[in-house]
């Protein structure tokens, strides 16, 4: 790629294939993911059923949304191979699930193992950090910015739940503050892919 | 100095009448623009980005291809067929070699 106008037609190009909600769906089902488990287990059911009852709620949302992808997005933006350095880039996107699951069982090991602190907003710590380090690569491999916000705000949910608890006891206020931009990030997936549909139409050529 | 400015200006004019028109027409332009940032794509693709109709499309694809500019090939996915359309390696140095020239008559006819 020889000009700096060239890249950003073709940054252009590339992002343009993740107009369609899509990315704000994944976003939605994390916060989901993070949320139900903990619902489903301040509601009496222990840990494992919790995570085992959550797991097959979010396979099933990812795969719409890879078949959405798929059968109806594909067909109306049209079959692309991008150039080697994008390709090299994005092969590089691997990173983002080893990262989710190093900063995961970090968090996992410092929030519930022994050297769980004693200071509960210290401990959420790991977990406001993994967001915004796995959103970050996300947002560099994928040269999306709007990934960077996402994290931000994925990252201050937690604290933000815990601090609210404090102040609204309940057993639900924490899995609530998860819960609400989960459904917030999913509306707007919808808001963007009808908005596709509407501005794309299947050609057939 | 006044001599090397009016012989540049005129250099300048004669590179004009050598510019490629073939690259040089707005939509084949986009379309040219279009494939040199990916390695291939199909006509939904091109369609989408260039804004152009189908008919516009195919008859300036047709033209390139008839070029050397751009090969167009066939694939087969999920049993339906899909043309997919390339820039060639002439068709990449032309569109090169535009845009150069385009910037060096820009550069020049910048006021003194």
């Amino acid at each position: 790629m020889d000009t700096l106008h060239e890249k950003t037609i073709e940054r252009r190009v590339f992002t343009s294939f993740f107009r369609d909600g899509s990315v704000e769906a994944f976003t939605g089902i994390i916060l989901l993911q993070l949320g139900l488990p903990l619902l489903f287990s301040r509601s009496g059911f222990g840990d494992m059923e919790s995570a085992l009852f959550t797991l097959p709620i979010a396979l099933i949302l990812l795969a719409i949304v890879f078949l959405v992808r798929r059968l109806v997005v594909t067909p109306r933006l049209g079959r692309v191979k991008f150039l080697h350095e994008r390709r090299r880039k994005l092969s590089k996107l691997i990173i983002v699930p080893i990262l989710t699951l190093i900063a995961g069982a970090i968090a996992g090991y410092i929030f519930t193992g022994n050297a769980s602190p004693k200071n509960i907003f210290v401990g959420l710590i790991p977990f406001s950090l993994s967001p915004i380090i796995v959103f970050s690569a996300a947002a560099y491999f994928l040269d999306m910015k709007r990934l960077y916000v996402y994290g931000t705000i994925v990252s201050l949910i937690l604290p933000l739940g815990k601090y609210l608890e404090t102040i609204i006891i309940s057993k639900t206020t924490l899995p609530a503050t998860l819960l609400i931009p989960a459904f917030v990030f999913l509306g707007i997936a919808t808001f963007f892919f009808v908005a596709f549909l509407r501005k794309y139409h299947e050609t057939r050529v | 100095m006044e001599d090397q400015v009016n012989k540049q200006t005129t250099d300048s004019i004669s590179e004009i009448m050598n510019i490629d028109r073939l690259v040089h027409s707005p939509a084949r332009l986009a379309i040219l623009t279009y494939l040199s940032v990916v390695e291939e794509g199909d006509a939904v693709y091109l369609l989408n980005q260039t804004g152009l109709t189908w008919g516009n499309l195919s008859a300036n694809v047709t033209r390139l291809q008839e070029a050397g500019y751009i090969e167009v090939g066939k694939e087969f996915k999920d049993k339906k067929s899909h043309t997919l359309i390339k820039l060639t390696n002439e068709g990449r140095k032309a569109f090169y070699d535009y845009q150069k020239k385009m910037k060096g008559l820009l550069d020049i006819n910048k006021p003194i």
